[in-house]
């Protein structure tokens, strides 16, 4: 398997044009996406990176593709903002990789995940053209909105050279809180209790632990609310049960890891929503796991790919696996669409992207 | 109309939906862009899925134009029916089919009327957040065709935002599903309900659709500031946003609206500014005392020479029912106006306020503003008589001249109403030709007669002549009103 580094929309056309088969590469810190064929060349894009234009008073960002997420969230942390959609392995993944595979942290409960806050691309697509999608300020309804087809379209259909999003501003402070509960249901009913109640949290996962389940709640605010809010918060959480930690600052973002104690050789990233996880987790009860954003991402780790597949097409799910060696990535429920493969015609007809 | 095609049609309507009468017609004849108005071959008016998936693939089988319909308010021309087409009405498949607040979703007809859902919700502590003014009349089919907004987007984004799944028959007849319940929607490879919605009913006809719910707001703080200059508005604007927060909502209202919403609904507007600020928070009560506590701070040091806090929920009401009727009442100043929609960077919003005061005196017509300053989303509303010759050209030519700004200042020709007829001359200002030709493609690609909604978004086609501009019939009734 070859390549090219990549530095400019123009080097990437003419490697686009004179390849039968393009597989693009961020930052490669998703092994499990690039396992290609030998005749396929890598397009690697890790030279494209930078910020191109920020506009603290717009909430706008454009960003070159191949672009570290912690480069970008060092440069809004300055300003006091951030990508609300929370994006995952920021130390690893470009931000070109994250849209591509639509990856988002525990934080997306709050606002919304990457298709939410993407406003635009410049693309090369399969026939060597370079364009935008979308547009460059926060609201627009002009055209189809090809940008937000391509959060998860996994560079089939085209390749982003750049990509425009809107940010907001981060609260000043954060509160991450555990809260114990002994059975999945007692956990999943938390959670819907959540639902209806008025309780605006930044983050909202659970996962297995040693004595049932852990509830993973944060919020995000003003320093001198944050303890009575919290306290609020667990007064209405039919918390009898349930054992406050209010954890420390540096514990904050280890607790909000979704992919933290996963380290089985496979990880996979399951949509799924939340009625649908007990019968789900009967069947992954031995696999490593959390519930994301309200249990509506499930992230799992295990060493038996083949019966995760076997799991998620009996239950109807689709998934995608990140980490570990295997020829196709989506597996579960088949995501084909009659949809996609009209857009794929167009931009991509010689199927030169994979 | 083809008559086998209209046999056809027979044998899945009975007489009682299947229209074909003059007098049956005129109601369709037009949407909320009066200017334009076009008869039908005939009108349909299914009750089921099947119904339109069968239709539809009629249509596809004979070439015949459809074009579906909600509640007929779009604003830029997008229900306009084709000369001789056939025109499907959707308001009768308006069921709520499930609601489940646990997970914060509610699963919906394509007919059901945006305000109709938050109202089921509402038992919940729930609501559906996209608010656009028409929203106690236009349907979440026509919603996601425009990527619908209100003035509460900024923090919660667009129509497009709160879909999280579909059902819908492709303009060729395929029946296709995308997305789930799951708040991640798509989640795993494209997404199509982002491609679907805001695809102006090029693409097909939207069968089912899943929404997300939001919990309603503890507590609304709302304040309104008054100015001696439009300029001093929009820096505050940008104040606000520097300082950290992120409102609710940020809308601007220049003399002209703040007097004409005063005298139509006495709101408690100060008559004496050159521009109103109505800024809101929302959330959570402590953490939004203490965020208004901020923006008190910023809104005292920003030269305002009144500032004004709603202290009830009556009188944050009425700050609302002032600025949601601000256009109508503006309108009811003047025999025919236009609504632009176009969006600037908001830090570029006050020369936009300063051309547009250029282009009112060189065309000399009276031009009110009113917008969503929070996402630079102008809403010039350009008065004039169209009994005076040449006053409609002259309100186009300077509704263009505005559009062209927006473009210039590096924002869009629409935020939120969509291009439909009115302002498809005006796409290739915003995009390549090679962009173009790739959307032209994309709905050939989905739609290889062009029979859904052809002759919209795209230039070129045939219009029909210009008429006349004024309010849609309902806001003429005051039963709904524009932003
Ligand atoms: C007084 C007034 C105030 C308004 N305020 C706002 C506002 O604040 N914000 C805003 O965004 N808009 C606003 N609008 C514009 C308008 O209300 C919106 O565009 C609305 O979404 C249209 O809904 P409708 O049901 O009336 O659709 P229609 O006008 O009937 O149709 C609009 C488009 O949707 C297509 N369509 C309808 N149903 C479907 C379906 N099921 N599947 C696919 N396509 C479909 C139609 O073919 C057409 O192209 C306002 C309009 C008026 C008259």
């Amino acid at each position: 398997m070859t390549g090219g580094m990549l530095n400019s929309v123009a080097e990437l056309q003419a490697f686009v044009n004179d390849h039968e088969r393009t597989h693009v590469v961020g930052r490669r810190s998703k092994t499990a996406l690039h396992q290609v064929d030998p005749d396929t060349m890598l397009a690697d894009m890790s030279g494209m990176r930078g910020i191109t234009e920020y506009q603290p008073q717009e909430y706008t960002l454009t960003v070159r593709a191949g672009t570290r997420v912690s480069e970008i969230q060092a440069e809004l942390r300055k300003e006091g903002q951030y990508l609300p959609f929370d994006p995952l392995l920021p130390n690893h993944a470009s931000i070109g990789g994250t849209v591509a595979c639509n990856l988002s942290g525990s934080r997306r409960h709050r606002y919304g995940g990457i298709r939410d806050f993407i406003l635009g691309a410049q693309v090369v697509d399969g026939l060597g053209r370079a364009f935008r999608v979308g547009g460059k300020v926060v609201k627009n309804a002009a055209g189809f909105d090809l940008s937000k087809f391509l959060v998860g379209s996994m560079g089939k259909y085209a390749i982003m050279t750049d990509l425009t999003f809107k940010v907001f501003p981060d609260a000043p402070d954060y509160q991450g809180l555990r809260l114990q509960y002994e059975t999945l249901d007692d956990a999943l009913n938390a959670v819907f209790h959540c639902n209806r109640s008025a309780h605006e949290l930044d983050v909202l996962d659970f996962a297995p632990c040693d004595r049932g389940w852990s509830l993973l709640a944060g919020l995000a605010g003003f320093q001198d609310t944050l303890p009575q809010r919290a306290k609020q918060f667990v007064a209405t959480m039919r918390a009898e049960s349930a054992l406050l930690d209010a954890t420390e600052a540096e514990d904050n973002a280890s607790l909000r890891d979704p992919l933290g104690g996963l380290t089985d050789d496979f990880l996979a990233k399951v949509v799924i929503s939340p009625r649908q996880i007990p019968s789900f987790d009967a069947r992954v009860h031995e696999m490593q796991r959390r519930y994301s954003a309200g249990g509506n991402i499930a992230w799992l780790a295990t060493h038996d790919i083949d019966a995760l597949k076997k799991i998620l097409e009996a239950e109807h799910l689709p998934g995608m696996v990140l980490r570990g060696a295997i020829d196709r990535p989506l597996i579960g429920k088949n995501i084909e669409s009659p949809l996609a493969a009209r857009v794929k015609r167009v931009l991509d007809p010689h199927n030169k992207l994979l | 109309m083809n008559r086998s095609f209209f046999e056809a049609l027979q044998k899945i309507y009975p007489d009682n939906r299947l229209l074909t009468r003059d007098v049956e017609l005129l109601p369709y004849e037009s949407d909320a862009l009066t200017a334009f108005q076009t008869k039908p071959g005939a009108v349909a008016l299914p009750v089921s899925e099947d119904e339109i998936i069968d239709t539809v693939r009629l249509c596809h089988r004979m070439k015949v134009p459809f074009v579906a319909r909600g509640s007929g308010t779009s604003l830029s021309g997008g229900s306009l029916p084709i000369a001789d087409g056939l025109m499907i009405g959707l308001n009768r498949l308006n069921h709520i089919k499930k609601i489940d607040p646990e997970q914060r979703i509610a699963v919906v007809e394509p007919g059901v009327v945006n305000l109709h859902i938050t109202e089921a919700v509402r038992q919940y502590g729930l609501y559906y957040a996209p608010d656009p003014s028409s929203q106690s009349v236009c349907t979440i089919g026509g919603n996601i065709a425009f990527n619908s907004g209100g003035a509460h987007c900024l923090k919660y984004g667009m129509t497009s935002n709160h879909v999280l799944g579909m059902k819908v028959v492709l303009a060729d007849g395929t029946v296709t599903q995308f997305g789930s319940e799951s708040i991640e929607g798509v989640g795993i490879g494209p997404d199509l309900v982002g491609l679907f919605v805001g695809s102006e009913g090029l693409f097909g006809i939207a069968l089912e659709i899943t929404l997300r719910l939001m919990p309603a707001p503890q507590l609304y703080r709302t304040v309104m500031a008054a100015y001696d200059n439009l300029g001093r508005a929009g820096d505050t604007v940008s104040m606000v946003v520097a300082s950290g927060l992120l409102p609710g909502a940020m809308e601007i209202m220049d003399r002209l609206a703040i007097k004409a919403a005063e005298a139509s609904v006495g709101a408690g507007y100060p008559l004496d500014a050159e521009a109103l600020l109505i800024v809101e928070l929302e959330g959570e009560a402590l953490q939004v005392e203490a965020e208004f506590a901020e923006l008190r701070g910023v809104i005292e040091e920003s030269g305002a020479f009144e500032i004004h806090e709603a202290n009830s929920e009556d009188e944050r009401a009425r700050i609302w029912k002032g600025r949601k009727g601000a256009f109508s009442a503006v309108g009811r100043l003047s025999p025919d106006y236009i609504v632009q929609d176009g969006v600037v960077p908001r830090s570029r919003l006050g020369e936009a306020l300063v051309k547009i005061g250029e282009f009112k005196a060189k065309y000399q017509l009276d031009v009110a503003n009113v917008f969503h300053a929070g996402d630079g989303n102008l809403h010039p509303l350009i008065l004039y008589n169209g009994r005076e010759p040449g006053a409609l050209e002259k309100a186009e030519a300077l509704a263009g001249e505005i559009l062209a700004m927006c473009v210039d200042l590096g924002g869009s020709i629409t935020g939120e109403h969509g291009i439909g007829m009115e302002k498809r001359e005006y796409l290739p200002t915003m995009f390549s030709p090679v962009e173009l030709e790739i959307m032209q493609d994309l709905r050939r690609a989905i739609d290889p007669e062009e029979i859904a909604n052809r002759g919209k978004m795209f230039p070129g086609g045939e219009a029909p002549a210009l008429q006349m501009h004024g309010m849609h019939p309902l806001e003429r009734q005051g039963v709904i009103s524009r932003e």
